[in-house]
């Protein structure tokens, strides 16, 4: 399965394999990156927008903010507040009360954050989509827009849990720096940060199942995997890693192992608050640390061992009389 | 700019009067934090390309690394040993560098470095292995091929914006000045007296120029 997959990632970079057209793709992306937007938008602004280099979602951000500045009022406070309530947000506005012009994307998003209530009752599928739509006010025809469907459903649930990761990440990061708490080491980060991220998962619990084999349909692959490794690549980042070697890819792909198995164990677990979860969780991330010692303890024999053999070299060639300067 | 191509200029015979490692100074960016070099990308496609350009330089400066690190192990101990020593420390500032630009712009380094780390010690001890001139000829070869490659960059980045790329101009345009000052050592040392020298530099640079291609990719 972890070979298929990284197959299909291989494939994934070749893009022109990818179904659908350029306007599926793009609509995708947008509808990703808008729903990144919507998590960033009704939290701190100062936390997210202060470096564009903190994490990709970031960046998406900016360029969003710069391809559509007029808009981003009507989507902060207004949209969030009053989540199921039919169109209010083009009152809520300040300023821009020409401008009650909303992008497509953002209207996804808000159809899509609708959706999610109804999930638990409908699973991940075009009827939460449109029962999500009509508490907009909007005809539930309206779910006939997402050409994916259930997949887009999904992946804006994973991308907003993932944007919404990082802000956690970033902002015990400041605290970090502002000496107002304390560095956590490595081992700890990566248990905290994971079960954070799963915990997202526990009021769709039920249903994930069937959202990870939508993940898993072949059209939905590359996205899932982009979002995988953001998630990975950022809280490694987050935890400290700064290797530009091959550790880089090591670590990312053991943290992604983790993720992957934790998550199958989660939605298989029945103990109260997934205590067999966590401690399976605990096992793995301790598994990887003695891991990382064996090899720095191989490492460091095998240097003593090869100083050891250059010394006899050495010593055996004064005996021999090889080693004098002619 | 030409002004501050004057400035490197007199830099660059300051450093190389003293020879060791310069004082620090907050006017010299090869010394002090790299943090500012890169300028927060506007969009997805230019931060795809200013990743790709600073991986490739990566790799590269990487792959010098180990080809000097395998002249040294061959001709460590013999005349040209301090002299190879001396370019093989400032490819190590250069990789200094871009490992700190790599990591604070979160960029991802190239997944083929343990292979460039092979193939350049063996290219290294292997043309070492042919005497001094050989190991100078793969200088002159490599060396040539990185000085057109961070040409071709700067000439790109110019052609964007050189007020916005200035920081990340100023560091590449330092690169490839020492990089051509390794060519110009490299000919001054007989390189060209190794037999098959044309044959052996076409070679090298066809290599380079496939690790280019490669490593911007993958």
């Amino acid at each position: 399965m972890a070979a298929l997959l990284r197959g299909l990632r291989a494939g994934s970079i070749l893009r022109g394999l990818c179904s659908g057209g350029p306007r599926y793709r793009t609509v995708q992306r947008r509808v990703h990156q808008a729903a990144v937007l919507y998590t960033q938008d009704y939290s701190k602004p100062d936390s997210t927008s202060s470096s564009s280099t903190s994490s990709s979602s970031s960046s998406s951000y900016h360029q969003h903010y710069q391809a559509h500045a007029s808009e981003q009022e009507p989507k902060i406070p207004g949209s969030e507040a009053e989540g199921p309530q039919p169109n209010t947000s083009y009152a809520n506005q300040d300023g821009e009360q020409s401008e009650d012009y909303e992008t497509e994307e953002q209207l996804q998003t808000r159809i899509l954050a609708a959706a999610l209530e109804f999930v638990p009752q409908h699973g991940w599928s075009v009827e939460a989509i449109a029962a999500g739509a009509e508490t907009l006010g909007l005809s539930s025809a309206s779910s006939e827009m997402f050409t994916n469907g259930s997949g887009d459903l999904v992946l804006f649930f994973v991308a907003k849990s993932n944007a919404q990761l990082t802000e956690i990440l970033a902002e015990q990061h400041n605290q970090v720096q502002l000496g107002q708490a304390e560095p956590k080491k490595t081992a700890q980060f990566l248990r905290d940060a994971v079960e954070t991220r799963l915990r997202m998962l526990v009021p769709y619990i039920n249903t994930w199942p069937q959202a990870m084999s939508i993940l898993l349909l072949p059209h939905n692959i590359p996205d899932s995997l982009k979002h995988m490794s953001t998630l990975v690549d950022d809280i490694w980042y987050y935890a400290g890693d700064r290797s530009t070697d091959l550790n880089w890819y090591t670590r990312r792909a053991a943290l992604t192992g983790i993720y992957n198995t934790t998550e199958l164990v989660m939605v298989q677990d029945s103990s109260p608050d997934f205590q067999d979860t966590w401690t399976f969780l605990d096992n793995r991330i301790q598994d990887v640390v003695n891991m990382a010692n064996t090899v720095k303890t191989v490492q460091s024999t095998g240097e003593a061992v090869v100083q050891g053999l250059m010394g006899a070299a050495v010593t055996l060639k004064n005996l021999t009389g090889l080693n004098q300067r002619r | 700019m030409a002004a501050a191509m004057e400035g490197m200029r007199t830099w660059r015979g300051l450093r190389s009067c003293w020879g060791a490692r310069p004082l620090c100074s907050a006017a010299v960016p090869l010394c002090s934090r790299s943090y500012g070099v890169l300028p927060p990308p506007r969009d997805e496609k230019e931060k795809a390309l200013l990743h790709r350009m600073l991986r490739v330089d990566h790799a590269g400066e990487y792959g010098a690394n180990r080809i000097y690190a395998g002249q040294m192990a061959v001709l460590g101990r013999t005349q040209s040993g301090p002299l190879i020593q001396h370019m093989w420390d400032q490819e190590k500032k250069h990789l200094q560098k871009f490992d700190e630009i790599l990591a604070e712009n979160r960029v991802r380094p190239t997944a083929l470095l343990p292979f460039w780390n092979i193939t350049g010690f063996l290219l290294g001890a292997s043309t070492a292995l042919l005497g001094k001139e050989g190991a100078m000829a793969c200088t002159v070869a490599v060396e040539e091929s990185i000085s057109e490659h961070y040409n071709s960059q700067i000439r790109a980045l110019m052609e964007t914006d050189p007020e916005k790329y200035k920081d990340l101009l100023q560091l590449i345009t330092e690169c490839r000045d020492e990089e051509m000052e390794h060519h110009d050592t490299g000919l001054e040392q007989d390189a060209q007296s190794v037999p098959g020298y044309w044959l052996l530099k076409n070679v090298i640079q066809a290599g380079c120029k496939a690790a280019i291609y490669i490593s911007e990719r993958i």
